[in-house]
């Protein structure tokens, strides 16, 4: 089995950023799927794409705009 | 003032950026001095003056010691400064490179890790050379962090140099955890917008003339004050790709309001600033990586960059914004500040839709931060009023350890909740009826800013208790006197269901010792209660006693391992103060004051720091 290396781009690991640790994954070509050296982890850029996705969860306001106008103090 | 919102942009021609050696290099032997690597630097460089200037802005180009070495580097700034009016000055990030190396024969990159005969020589060297390939000395210097000896040996040798990055605020132990723990910033406690450094501690302000260090220092970026405290502080700043490193973006249109939320909430302090606001945008090369960073490609790092420029751009073409170089900052600052002003600020959650709300105040005798949320506690309390000689670097007792010590900090030692026994360090107030108790901690409320003449006020709004035959009906205020070292919490009785109750109220602050979330040694701690003419002590022996004296005017804590003196006092000689030890497995102290109190009646309290001599 030859050793894993980096993919396309350079995925952190979901699992580990959810608990607020950045954390470079590796990929493994011949299962085609990252994998954390820190936790459990494993996925296919799919899987990692999603869970990135649910990692948002806590912004609630990511997508809301506020100025400087919607400040009444 | 009229509302004045400076931003300083600053970029660095950083030969070797952090990160890129280790993506771009990815499967290599080390080197430093490939060619690609340096191409793709001075590409990155030219497209961060390319994208300010074409948004109307100026910027502060901080040669590197390694762009010193670099011909196009050094044309370019030049060119710049000729056409654009930048400002070049001198980072001591971005020294390595094959020259420093082979000098110093390290591979130590941060300047305030050195010994202090390095540090010396270092600085020694790239000022030199910067003089000798521009013919003149720099105004402004930086770094994420600069202790006060390296401050003060730079200001001493180099005069010109009037305004420096000295560090990043709350960029300590979180960060640290967030980089797989081996990211050595640990920098905490330090002030979030600009102020003059003492020459004793380089986070706490200068009280006077005296104590002045001679440079004003800016913060490595403007962060969200209240993201930074509980998460990774590098994903809420104003550094567009460190707002990718927090995924704060939509996936499919790339879009990431957040951002300019935090810039607008940053002007926004204009109103508890006499109208003054600031904002720190620097990007260093690696966060735009042709290769990208992380999940985010080069075309979104490229687009949030333009997407930042353009913002302050527009702002300053609608007269909102005045962009100034590090040096013309300094002079503005030192125009319309005086050493004992405070810098305030009122913030409220802008990212995760908690509602919560937490005021910063900061000063040359301490950094205080009130969450409303929790009833107006104080949760962190950085006791400046030492300015605390802390060197830091090889050959001193905190080799990369350069926070300020806190007395209370509710992430690093708990809050109001702690698991199973134990206290965890803030100030609040309990309140007691016929056995039953609550803490203001649970009280959620919100507060209002004013200030009147030399103080500083916090109303809060007021909130019920509920006991199970009497609803009370509380305000807190909270007074910051300009230059007094003293916080005063009045606790008001607005109203009671039954009108001649009597309730005892409970203020009280738990407090220790740190920088880190690990216990220190409490031995040696003071406590003493006192009156005019009584007094008990007791000596910090985690024996978990316990003293008390009926008309106390002051509770107080010595504290030698941070040579701080903290007080509390109640004024009317109506309460009892109390002292208490804590125990090994909580491993605090707690002073504090009962009084009864009826309707319409106050508990006025005050806490004040010194320093220990």
């Amino acid at each position: 089995m030859a050793q894993a290396g980096k993919g396309r781009l350079n995925y952190r690991c979901p699992s580990c950023f959810m608990r607020d640790i950045d954390i470079d994954m590796f990929y493994d070509k011949e299962k085609d799927e990252y994998y954390c050296l820190r936790c459990q982890y494993r996925g296919d850029e799919k899987n990692v794409l999603e869970k990135n996705e649910l990692a948002r969860f806590r912004y609630g306001m990511i997508g809301r705009r506020i100025t400087i106008e919607d400040y009444g103090d | 003032m009229d509302n004045t919102f400076v931003v300083n942009i600053i970029h660095r021609p950083e030969m070797v950026p952090e990160y890129a050696e280790k993506i771009t290099g990815q499967g290599q032997e080390e080197d430093i001095g490939r060619k690609s690597l340096l191409t793709e630097s001075l590409d990155i460089f030219k497209f961060q003056q390319e994208t300010a200037h074409k948004n109307g802005l100026r910027v502060t180009i901080q040669m590197t010691y390694a762009s010193l070495f670099n011909e196009e580097a050094v044309s370019i700034a030049k060119h710049d400064h000729e056409v654009y009016g930048d400002e070049i000055a001198l980072s001591l990030l971005g020294l390595p490179c094959n020259e420093f190396r082979d000098k110093y024969r390290t591979k130590d990159f941060c300047i305030w890790m050195f010994s202090m005969e390095d540090k010396k020589s270092i600085v020694d060297d790239v000022f030199g050379k910067f003089h000798d390939i521009f013919g003149f000395y720099p105004r402004s210097t930086g770094s994420y962090y600069m202790d006060a000896d390296l401050i003060n040996y730079i200001k001493s040798r180099y005069p010109s140099v009037k305004c420096a990055i000295a560090t990043c605020f709350e960029e300590g132990p979180k960060a640290y955890h967030t980089c797989n723990n081996s990211w050595y910033t640990l920098l905490d406690g330090g002030p979030w917008n600009p102020w003059i450094p003492s020459k004793q501690n380089s986070h706490a302000p200068a009280a006077d003339e005296s104590e002045d260090s001679g440079i004003v220092a800016i913060p490595h970026l403007s962060r969200d004050l209240l993201a930074c405290y509980d998460g990774n502080g590098s994903n809420f700043g104003t550094h567009p790709q460190n707002v990718l490193r927090g995924m704060i973006y939509d996936t499919k249109t790339w879009e990431f309001p957040y951002f300019f939320n935090l810039v607008d909430q940053y002007r926004h302090l204009a109103a508890y600033n006499k109208g003054y606001s600031y904002n720190m945008m620097f990007v260093g090369p690696g966060w735009l990586n042709k290769l990208g960073r992380w999940e985010a490609p080069y075309e979104l790092l490229k687009k949030s960059y333009e997407d930042g420029c353009r913002y302050y751009g527009d702002l300053k073409k609608q007269g909102r914004c005045v962009d100034m170089t590090m040096a013309e900052f300094a002079d503005f600052y030192r125009e319309h500040k005086t050493y004992s002003e405070p810098e305030c600020a009122l913030w409220k959650d802008i990212l995760y839709g908690s509602d919560k709300q937490i005021f910063w105040y900061l000063d040359p005798y301490m950094r205080a931060q009130i969450n409303m949320d929790q009833g107006g506690a104080l949760v962190d309390l950085r006791p400046y009023a030492a300015k605390l000689y802390w060197p830091v670097g090889i050959g001193t007792k905190h080799v990369q350890d350069a926070s300020y010590p806190f007395l209370i900090q509710e992430k690093y030692r708990a809050g109001y909740f702690t698991h199973y026994a134990g206290e965890g360090t803030i100030k609040s107030a309990k309140l007691c009826y016929k056995g039953e108790e609550v803490d203001l901690c649970l009280c959620r409320t919100k507060a209002h800013f004013s200030r009147d003449d030399r103080t500083v006020v916090l109303t809060l709004d007021p909130v019920e208790i509920e006991f199970a035959d009497l609803t009370v009906k509380l305000q807190t205020k909270i007074y910051f006197e300009e230059g007094s070292s003293t916080i005063r919490y009045d606790r008001v009785i607005l109203k009671m269901s039954r009108e001649n109750a009597v309730i005892t109220v409970n203020e009280y602050l738990v407090a220790c010792y740190g920088t880190t979330e690990y216990p220190e040694d409490m031995t040696g701690i003071k406590l003493k209660v006192a009156k005019t003419l009584d007094h008990r002590d007791i000596d910090y022996e985690y024996r978990c006693r316990e003293e008390s004296l009926p008309g106390a005017a002051i509770a107080s804590a010595v504290i030698p391992a941070i040579e701080t003196k903290l007080l509390v006092g109640e004024n009317t000689g109506k309460a009892t103060g109390y002292i208490r030890e804590g125990y090994a497995f909580s491993p605090m102290f707690t002073l504090g004051f009962t009084k009864e109190l009826k309707c319409g009646e106050v508990m006025s309290t005050w806490l004040r720091l010194e320093k220990a001599d």
